[in-house]
This record gives structure tokens, sequence and C-alpha cells, in this order.
């Protein structure tokens, strides 16, 4: 198991950085990974769709289809790139706490 | 260190069945000239020996000189002989599955032409035989045996996905005939896509959707059998490479589709293409081409339009090792690329002696070995910041998801595209 730490805060991380324990996260946690991966400042477009991964995995146990965040949030496809740039999996998904996607991801 | 014991039989089986005379004259070959070393980007990252492609393949053929050489078995530790233990076998997976992407680079710089992935694979199967396979690949493996594709996107998912891109794109065109159909039959194209698409990156459905509209092509989507993927390739065990290979073979007769058509995948192409048939043992009876020849097709014969000059920023090509170094497609893509954009600067080595973007092998998929993942790609990192390009294509979906993080990591400010995507914006659509 891999160690992340983002300002003094120290957690259990997969091989890719995603958390190992995915109950250990909250906001404060979410806006860290955040910080680690450049961007300075959730705000409330980042938060709305992290709400919809977060509820998607409590619910399904896994990420939802982009189509899900595009449709609840109101949000346009090109700008969650533009919002998470590492991409709805290796950005988003990790920031809102969740384990890392099977596949090309 | 504990020393569990192991079952060595059957990896030992696939080492000694003797009716794999490119395995044994392979593992025979190599003269330990040292000279694949500077090929390989783990040894070049990290220049210690056991990255030397010649050692990794070693690993193998030791442990076939210990159990089917007279030499082996009476003088192993002259001849290098080694036995397959626990440690051996943990070696194995660490240098195997953590540390090849079976690029191939290395078999174009052997001063003898040794096919050192093949031995690799070898390996990778003796390892599958053990059930030990790295979890993370092994369950990308599991979502594709147990749902038809690697995400395990439930079909329904899918199919609302499809219809949304489809509203768009009639919406883009201004045309109901704008579709994206699902399931039907007696299509000449049989489209497949990365499930990655679909989950998270539908924009390159969009894109290929819009060039088969502008072609008028005949086309369809499984809405159930749609991966183009084959991890089966990857973790070494090849019932579960036939059982995947099998959903796409079994898919394109349900639906009588002419042409299988291999979306933008490397390892896909490869596995299904070259792969599939023997897999299954038995010869395709429909065409199997890729989408890239496909694409190019339809410029040759007059059946797209392109505008170059709708594409003007630089543009650099990855080069995916199983399209090109492995798959013979280096020109094709190059006249479908130089047909869409005006500023073409290739990276530095390019083609069949470009490097690896770093992800391949399975190596995407496995955590365990991001580390040495991410370190690798600087390699290509560099050769993408030397290009001067903002743009760079490449047909391959993993390729695009190891290029957006090395992007991302070694700030490189560049816009990774598909080839659907870049042909997609050249293109003049002429309202019938
Ligand atoms: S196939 Fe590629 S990664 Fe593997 S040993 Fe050869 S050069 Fe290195
Ligand atoms: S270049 Fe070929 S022959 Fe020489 S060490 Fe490498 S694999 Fe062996």
């Amino acid at each position: 198991m891999a160690k992340l730490e983002i300002e003094g805060r120290v957690f259990d991380v997969d091989g890719d950085g995603f958390l190992s324990d995915p109950s250990e996260w909250n906001e404060e946690v979410a806006a860290l990974i955040a910080k680690s991966d450049g961007i300075d400042q959730l705000n409330e477009k980042h938060w709305a769709i992290l709400k919809i991964i977060r509820d998607n995995f409590e619910k399904e146990g896994n990420a939802p289809m982009i189509r899900k965040i595009c449709q609840e949030t109101g949000i346009k496809l090109r700008e969650i790139y533009d919002l998470f740039p590492l991409g709805p999996a290796r950005g988003a998904c990790r920031v809102a706490g969740l384990p890392k996607p099977d596949g090309c991801v | 260190m504990v020393t569990q014991k192991i079952d060595i039989k059957k990896p030992l089986e696939i080492l000694s069945r003797g009716d794999d005379s490119k395995l044994e004259t392979n593992m025979n070959a190599c003269v330990k000239c040292g000279l694949c070393a500077e090929s390989c980007m783990y040894y070049l990252a990290f220049k210690e020996a056991q990255y030397v492609p010649g050692a990794k393949a070693e690993l193998v053929s030791s442990i076939y000189r210990r159990y089917n050489t007279l030499a082996g078995k009476v003088a192993p530790a002259l001849f290098n002989a080694k036995e397959l233990n626990q440690e051996m076998a943990e070696k194995m997976v660490d240098m195997l599955f953590g540390a090849c992407t079976m690029c191939g680079r290395c078999v174009k710089h052997c001063s003898i032409g040794v096919d050192i992935p093949y031995i690799v694979r070898k390996g990778r199967e003796m390892l599958a035989a053990m059930n030990m396979v790295p979890a993370t690949l092994q369950s990308t493996v599991d979502a594709a045996l147990n749902t038809g594709n690697n995400m395990a996107i439930p079909q329904e998912e899918f199919i609302d996905t499809i219809k949304w891109m489809e509203e768009e794109l009639i919406d883009e065109m201004e045309d109901v005939n704008a579709r994206i159909p699902l399931d039907e039959t007696d299509k000449s194209v049989f489209y497949t896509l990365n499930p990655r698409e679909p989950k998270f990156f539908p924009l390159s459905i969009s894109a290929i959707a819009k060039v088969f509209y502008a072609a008028k092509e005949s086309w369809t989507i499984s809405s159930k059998y749609y991966d183009v993927t084959n991890y089966g390739f990857f973790n070494g065990n090849n019932d579960q490479a036939a059982q995947i290979a099998g959903y796409l073979h079994d898919e394109i007769h349900k639906l009588r589709g002419k042409k299988l058509v291999l979306g933008e995948c490397g390892h896909g192409s490869r596995a299904t293409r070259w792969e599939g048939p023997g897999y299954l043992k038995k010869k395709f009876d429909f065409e199997t081409i890729t989408v890239v020849e496909v694409i190019a097709s339809y410029i040759r014969e007059g059946k797209i339009t392109l505008d170059k000059s709708l594409n003007s920023s630089k543009v650099t090509i990855h080069d995916p090792c199983n399209l090109v170094r492995n798959g013979g497609l280096y020109s094709e893509i190059r006249f479908v690329v130089k047909s869409s954009v005006s500023d073409l600067q290739e990276m530095n080595p390019y083609g069949e002696d470009n490097f690896c973007c770093g992800g391949g092998g399975g190596a995407l998929a496995m955590s365990e070995y991001n580390e040495r993942r991410i370190k690798i790609g600087a390699i290509k990192a560099q050769q993408i910041a030397k290009s001067g390009a903002k743009v760079v294509i490449t047909p391959c979906h993993n390729c695009v998801d190891q290029l957006q993080q090395l992007n991302h990591t070694y700030k490189l400010g560049v816009k990774i595209m598909t080839i659907a995507e870049i042909v997609a914006d050249a293109l003049v659509i002429n309202k019938q």
C-alpha cells in the first residue's frame, strides 16, 4: 500500500493515488486531493460533479456514467474536462474518494 | 522470508509442450550481447541490469533450461538454469508484469531479433497458471468476462449514453439521419469501442459517428458486445482471452455484420485481428479491419472531404506499438493525419522505432506499478516537448490516457486527440 502526503495529512492510497478506504473521504479530504492535482479552489461546479459521483458510488458501488454527470448537473461535457484536467476518472473520481475504475483509465 | 510451496506443474508444462518452435528457438537464441538494453524505456529510466530486455527473457529461459535440458539438469549453476520457486515467481511478476509493456522495441534493436515480448507473454502465461496475475489487471479481465465490457457498464446505461450522443449529433448536423445505430442487422460495418468512451470520454464516439455519417456508411454498434479491448492478451490466460474474443465473434454473426471494424485501440486490434483466430482456433469468416484503414479508404475513394486548414495547430503523432511496430499501420496513419492537418512534426524517434507511451502491456490498469509507468513516461514526455507540437494524435485510447497523465505530470500543455476526432474536425459536410 502506498502513502499520499498532502499538507501534513497522510492517506493510504493505491499505486495510482486513489484512497484505499473510501470511507475516509470528506469534503476537506476532497479539497486536499484536488490541491495535489493543481486545483487550488473547488468551486460550485466541482462540488456538483463530486456530489453526483459520490452519491452514485454510495448507492451503486461505482462511478456514474459521464452522461449522468452532465445531465444531472447541466454542465457541458467539455467543461467537465476543463474543470478536472485529469479527466472524470483520474481527476474527478479520485477527488471524490472512489477506488480507481477498471479499464484503460 | 516465508517460502510457500507453489504448484509448478502447470507453469512448467507451458515450457515443455514441445509444439512451440518459436518459443524454443527464441529462448535459445540470446547471445547476451546487451545491445537491447538502451532500446527499453525501463532500462533507460532506471539503468539497472534487471531491466535489460534480454534479462527479462532470461528469467523464463533459465527455468526452461533447468527442466528441459540435460546441461541445466546436471549442472544448473554452470548454465544459469534456475528453479521455479516462490522467489523466482515473484521476481517474474515484478519484471514480466511490472516492467515490460510488451512494446517490442527491443526486438528491432536485438542483434538477432529475439522476440522478447513473446517470451514475456509466455512467462505471463506461466504466472496466470499459478494465479499470480496482479489483482488490478485481473479485475479488468473479470469485468469483461462477466459483463461483456471491461468497465462493467450496464447495457441500459450504455444505450442511454449512445442515445444522448445521437441527439447531440442530430442537433449539430441538423439532420435526423445523423444517427448512431444500435443493434441493427445486416450492416456493412460492425463498429467497436473502448468502454472508456461511453463511460467517460464519449466525444470520440460522436466524432466517428460524424465520419460515418459523412461517408454515408451503413453501420451499427451492438449494445451488449462492443468492447474492442481484450486484456486476456495481457494477463496471459488464454482461456479467458478466447472467451472475450468469442464475444465479438459471436455478436457480429448474430447481427449479420459484414466487417468487424476495430475502434482505436492498439492491443485490442492486435488481440482481435492477429491473435483472435488463434485463441478461438478458427478462421474468421468476416473481414476484420481497423477504423484507421476504413477512414483512409473514405479519403482515397472521395467518400469524405477534408479541409486541412481547419486543423492548423502543429501536431505530432504517437505511434501505438501494437498498431505500428507490431501492426503495419505506419503509412495509413500518416496518410489520414496528413489529409487532416496542415502542420505535422514527427517525434524523434517515430514510426516503427517509436517509444511506447509507457502504458502498454496492461500497465495502465496495474496500479501496483503506477510509479514506474509515470517514470518511464518521462521519455515520451520529452519527445513530445521537443516536437514543439500543440496536439498529439494517437489512434489508441489506452495511449490517450497515459499521454493525458504525462501531459499533466510533466506540464506539457498539449491536447491529446484520437484520429477520429482530428478527422471529424477537418470534415466538410456536404448537406444532401
Ligand atoms: S518489449 Fe518493450 S518494455 Fe518489454 S523489454 Fe522490450 S523494450 Fe522493454
Ligand atoms: S540484443 Fe538480443 S541477443 Fe543481445 S542480449 Fe538482447 S536479447 Fe540477447
